[in-house]
C-alpha cells in the first residue's frame, strides 16, 4: 500500500493507520459521496418496495398482482442498480488513491445509469411491465394485459443504459489499472505470483481489475440479450431460443449481481485495516484466489439452469464446482484475512468500522446458504423457493447494503472526525441484526416448507411466515432509518470541518482574539494523478500484424458466395454470416489501427474511441431484425450494401478498440464480435 | 397445505448449525477485537491454521460434489418401462396426459411450455416438495419418478411467469394399485 501522504493521526481510525492511509483528495470524496449517497436512496426507496410487497404477502396490504409484479420487476432492477452505484462509488474511492481513474468516466458512468433507473422506474410504475428483473425471454411479450410494447422497449433500453455505465467504469478500471502496473499478467499479480517479480499491486487494484474483465463479459453478454429483445419489440417475426435466452440473461444477472460483493471487498480491503491499524498486503495466496474468483465468477451462473434438464449435464456439474470454488477465496483469503486483521488489534469501533465487520458475517452466513443450493440435488428441492430469496437477502442486506450504509460513514467520520455514541450505534445495529436475520429467517423457513418464490398470493396456510417475515422487516427499516439519523449530524459536521477551519484571529483595532470560521481551499491534499495514456497497440510487432492479417483473411470467408448461400438456411446461419461480416470490419480495423502511421493519424482520442466500442456493435445488433433486412435482400446489390455496413461497423469498432490500448482494445474487441455471435444463437 | 419436507428440514438444521458457528465464531472475534496482540503473532498462529481452514473447505467440497453426483435428478435412459405423462405448461394451466396413474409406476415426466417458462412443481398429497423441472418454451425436459403413495399430488408453478403465476396450480392423481 502507498502512503504517499500520509493522514494526520484521526480520532476515527487507528493510530498506526495514519502509517499507511492516504489522505483523501476531494475528488474522491466527491465521487464517493455522490455515489454512495444517490445508490442509497435508490435502495431504501427499493427496501419500502420490498416492505410492501411482505405485508402484501401477508394479507396485510391488498395489492393487486399485476401491482405486485410491477414493484417486484422494479424492486430487484431498483436494489442491484443502488448497490452497485455505492459499490462503483466505494472502489473508485480507494482505487483513485494510487490508479488514475478518470473522474469524468466516473461521471459519464453515472449519467448513464441514473437515466437507465429512470426508464425502468417508467417501464415499471407508469408502463406496468413486471416480467421480473431477470425478465426470462419471453415472458415480456406475454404480458397477459399488463403492460404494452413501449413500456417492453423502456425497460429493455433502461437496462441497457445501466449495463453501458458499467461497461464504461469497468473499461477505465482495466485500462487504468493495466497502464499503471504495466499490463495484465502484472496487474493481476501472476508475475508476483510465479516468483518473477519481488512486489505486486494492492489488493484493491487485484481486486477492481477481476471484477472489471468479468463485469466487461457480463456487460457484452447483457448487451447481446437486451439489444436482441429490443428487436424483437419493433419487429415481432424475431422468435427468441428460450434456453439460449436463459443462459445469457442467467450468465449477466448472476454476474452482475455478483460483483457488487465483490467490488465492495476491494473497497473493505482498504477500510478495514484503517480501524485495524494493520496493512493488508498482496500475498501470493491472495492473488492465487483472485484468479480464481475471476474463473468462477464467470462459470457459476449455470446453477440457475440446474433444473432447465436440456442445459447440458456438464454444464450443470462444472457450475456446481464453480460455485462450491467460488466459497474459498471468500472464506480463505477475504473473511478470514479480515478477522485476522481485526484479531487483537485494539480495533477500532466506530459506526463505520461496525457496519463493516457485521458485514463480513453476513456474507458467511448467506454464502452458507447460497452453497447449500449450488448442490444439484438439494436444488431439486429448493429450486425457485423461498430458500433462494433468503439466502441471497442475507448476503445482500447483511453484507452488501449494510457495507453501502459503512462505506457513507467511513467518509463521512473521516470528514467529521468523529463517531456516532456507542448507545446509538448498539441499537442501530440490534435493530439491523435482528430485523435483518428475522426476515431472512422466514424465508429460510418457508423455503424449507416449500413455499415458492416470487408469489404475490402465498400458498393457503402460509401467510403467517409472511406476516412475522413483514413485522422483521419494519424491524430492519427501524434500524436503517435510525442508521440515517445518526449520518446526518455526522455529515453536518463534516460539511462544517471540510469547508471552514476554526482560526484563532487578533482585531487589529482592539487588540483582542476571537476565533473565525475561514474557508479551506483544499490546500495540503495529494497532488492530482494524472490520467495514463492507453498503453501500446493491439498488434505491436511485425508477427502480430501477421496474425491480425491472418484473422482478416479468415474473416473474408463470411463474404463468400457459398457462405452467404448457406447461411440462407436458417435465420440463426443468416446472423452468424452477419456477425462474420462483422468479425472482418474488427481483425481489419484493429489491424489498421495498429499500423503506425495510421494511430499517429487517429491521434489518441479515447473518450471517442470508448463511445464507439459501445454504439457501434449495438446499433449494428438493433439492424440485425428482418424487418431492416429482408427488403434489402431482394436486391443482390443493396444485400452486399448491407453486409458491407456490417462490415463498416466492425471496422470502427476495431479501429475505435486501438485507441483503448492493448489489454483494453483486444479484450473489447473479442467482446464486440462474441455479442454478435450471441445474439445470432439467441435470435432465431 | 405445505409441510416441511424431511430432506428439507435436515438441511434446514445444518444450515441453521453452520450458520450459529459462523455467529459464534464472529462474536469471540470481536470480544478479542479489543486486546492487544502483536501483528506477528496473529500472523503465525493465522496462517498455521488458515492452512488448515483451506484443507478442510477442500475436503469437504470434494465430499459434497462427489456425492452430490451420485444423486442428480437427470433422466437417463429411453424411458422405456415407464409411463410418460406429457405435462404442459401455458399461461396460466397445466396440462398432464394422463392426469392419473397407479401408485408404484415408474412416471417419466415429459415437460414443457406453449408459451413462457414455467415451474414444474409437484408436492406430494402431505405437501412435501418433492422435486421441481423447468417447462420451456420449444424444449422438452423429463423427469423421472416413482410416485409410491397413493393420493392427490399438487402441482404448482416455480418460475415467474405473469400476472397469475400464483394461482397456476394442477394436480395430479396416484392411485392405489
Amino acid at each position: 500500500m502507498e502512503a504517499s501522504a500520509a493522514t494526520p493521526t484521526s480520532a476515527v481510525m487507528h493510530p498506526r493507520a495514519a502509517v499507511f492511509t492516504v489522505e483523501a483528495r476531494s475528488i474522491e470524496r466527491r465521487i464517493g459521496l455522490l455515489f454512495a449517497v444517490s445508490g442509497l436512496a435508490l435502495v431504501l426507496l427499493m427496501g419500502l418496495l420490498g416492505i410492501v410487497m411482505r405485508l402484501t404477502q401477508a394479507t396485510v396490504i391488498g395489492l393487486s398482482p399485476g401491482w405486485f409484479y410491477r414493484i417486484l420487476t422494479l424492486h430487484g432492477a431498483g436494489m442491484l442498480t443502488g448497490v452497485l452505484l455505492v459499490m462503483m462509488g466505494a472502489l473508485w474511492y480507494v482505487l483513485h488513491q494510487t490508479v488514475p481513474l478518470r473522474a469524468g468516466r466516473m461521471l459519464a458512468a453515472y449519467a448513464l445509469i441514473m437515466v437507465g433507473a429512470l426508464a425502468v422506474l417508467v417501464a415499471t410504475l407508469i408502463g406496468g411491465f413486471g416480467a421480473g428483473w431477470t425478465f426470462l425471454p419471453p415472458l415480456p411479450f406475454y404480458p397477459a394485459g399488463q403492460w404494452s410494447t413501449w413500456s417492453e422497449s423502456a425497460f429493455f433500453v433502461g437496462l441497457l443504459l445501466v449495463d453501458a455505465g458499467f461497461f464504461v467504469y469497468c473499461l477505465d478500471v482495466l485500462e487504468q489499472t493495466t497502464n499503471r502496473y504495466g499490463g495484465l499478467v502484472r496487474t493481476l499479480g501472476w508475475q508476483f505470483l510465479r516468483g518473477r517479480e519481488q512486489t505486486a499491486p494492492p489488493p484493491q487494484a487485484i481486486a477492481a481489475t477481476v471484477v472489471a474483465i468479468d463485469g466487461l463479459l457480463s456487460s457484452a453478454v447483457a448487451t447481446a440479450i437486451l439489444a436482441g429483445l429490443l428487436g424483437r419489440t419493433y419487429d415481432r417475426s424475431v422468435g427468441i431460443d428460450a434456453l439460449v435466452a436463459k443462459n445469457l440473461v442467467y450468465f449477466f444477472g448472476h454476474s452482475m449481481a455478483n460483483l457488487t460483493i465483490y467490488l465492495a471487498a476491494g473497497a473493505v480491503y482498504v477500510l478495514i485495516p484503517r480501524y485495524a491499524g494493520r496493512p493488508y498486503e498482496t500475498t501470493k495466496v491472495f492473488v492465487a484466489g483472485w484468479a480464481g474468483s475471476l474463473v468462477f465468477i464467470a462459470t457459476a451462473y449455470s446453477h440457475h439452469l440446474y433444473m432447465d434438464f436440456v442445459q447440458p449435464t456438464w454444464a450443470d456439474v462444472i457450475s456446481e464446482a464453480a460455485s462450491y470454488g467460488a466459497l474459498i477465496p471468500v472464506a480463505v483469503i477475504t473473511i478470514y484475512s479480515m478477522t485476522m486483521l481485526v484479531w487483537g488489534s485494539r480495533f477500532r469501533w466506530t459506526l463505520a468500522s461496525l457496519l463493516l465487520y457485521v458485514g463480513l458475517a453476513g456474507w458467511a452466513i448467506g454464502g452458507v446458504g447460497a452453497v447449500i443450493d449450488s448442490l444439484i440435488p438439494i436444488n431439486f428441492r429448493f429450486h425457485n423457493t423461498d430458500w433462494v430469496v433468503a439466502h441471497f437477502h442475507t448476503y445482500l442486506i447483511l453484507c452488501v447494503v449494510v457495507w453501502c450504509f459503512a462505506f457513507l460513514a467511513h467518509l463521512l467520520e473521516r470528514n467529521a472526525d468523529r463517531t456516532t455514541s456507542r448507545a446509538g450505534r448498539a441499537w442501530t445495529v440490534s435493530l439491523i441484526l435482528v430485523g435483518g436475520y428475522g426476515l431472512t429467517g422466514t424465508w429460510f423457513l418457508a423455503g424449507v416448507l416449500g413455499v415458492p418464490r416470487r408469489y404475490a398470493v402465498q400458498p393457503p396456510g402460509t401467510s403467517g411466515y409472511s406476516l412475522a417475515g413483514s413485522i422483521f422487516a419494519l424491524l430492519l427499516a427501524l434500524g436503517f432509518l435510525l442508521l440515517c439519523l445518526q449520518l446526518i449530524p455526522l455529515a453536518r459536521g463534516a460539511w462544517e470541518r471540510r469547508h471552514y477551519a476554526l482560526v484563532e484571529r487578533t482585531d487589529s483595532w482592539t487588540g483582542g482574539h476571537y476565533t473565525a470560521r475561514v474557508s479551506r481551499d483544499g490546500a495540503g491534499e495529494p497532488a492530482e494523478l494524472e490520467a495514463l495514456p492507453a498503453a501500446g497497440l493491439p498488434y505491436a510487432s511485425p508477427p502480430q500484424l501477421a496474425l491480425g492479417a491472418a484473422l482478416c483473411v479468415v474473416g473474408l470467408a463470411a463474404f463468400f458466395p457459398q457462405v452467404v448461400d448457406a447461411s440462407e438456411a436458417s435465420i440463426r446461419f443468416h446472423h452468424l454470416d452477419h456477425a462474420g461480416h462483422f468479425f472482418f470490419g474488427v481483425a481489419l480495423g484493429l489491424l489498421l489501427g495498429s499500423l503506425p502511421a495510421v494511430s499517429r493519424r487517429l491521434g489518441r482520442r479515447p473518450t471517442l474511441g470508448l463511445a464507439t466500442v459501445i454504439a457501434a456493435p449495438t446499433v449494428m445488433m438493433l439492424l440485425m431484425v428482418p424487418r431492416f433486412y429482408e427488403p434489402l435482400e431482394r436486391h443482390p446489390f443493396e444485400h452486399a450494401l448491407f453486409h458491407l455496413a456490417m462490415a463498416a461497423f466492425g471496422l470502427a469498432t476495431g479501429l475505435a478498440a486501438t485507441r483503448l490500448g492493448r489489454v483494453t482494445g483486444l479484450l473489447v474487441a473479442f467482446l464486440a464480435v462474441g455479442m454478435c455471435v450471441m445474439f445470432a444463437a439467441a435470435m432465431t | 397445505m405445505l409441510r416441511y419436507g424431511d430432506p428439507q428440514i435436515a438441511i434446514g438444521i445444518v444450515f441453521a448449525v453452520l450458520a450459529l458457528l459462523i455467529a459464534a465464531a464472529f462474536i469471540v472475534i470481536g470480544v478479542q477485537a479489543g486486546s492487544d496482540v502483536s501483528f506477528e503473532r496473529v500472523h503465525r498462529v493465522g496462517y498455521w491454521l488458515r492452512k488448515r481452514w483451506l484443507a478442510l473447505l477442500l475436503v469437504l467440497g470434494v465430499l459434497v460434489f462427489g456425492i452430490s453426483l451420485f444423486d442428480l435428478p437427470y433422466a437417463s435412459g429411453s424411458g422405456s418401462g415407464r409411463t410418460v405423462v406429457k405435462v404442459t405448461g401455458g399461461q396460466f394451466f397445466w396440462s398432464l396426459v394422463p392426469a392419473q396413474v397407479p401408485a408404484g409406476t415408474k412416471v417419466r415426466f415429459d415437460v414443457t411450455s406453449v408459451d413462457v417458462n414455467h415451474g414444474f412443481g409437484l408436492y406430494d398429497p402431505h405437501g412435501h416438495l418433492i422435486g421441481s423441472v423447468q417447462a420451456m418454451p420449444g424444449y422438452h425436459n423429463e423427469l423421472d419418478l416413482t410416485l409410491a403413495q397413493a393420493g392427490v399430488y399438487r402441482i404448482r408453478c416455480l418460475e415467474l411467469c405473469g400476472l397469475n403465476h400464483s394461482t397456476m396450480e394442477s394436480t395430479f392423481t396416484v392411485t392405489r394399485p
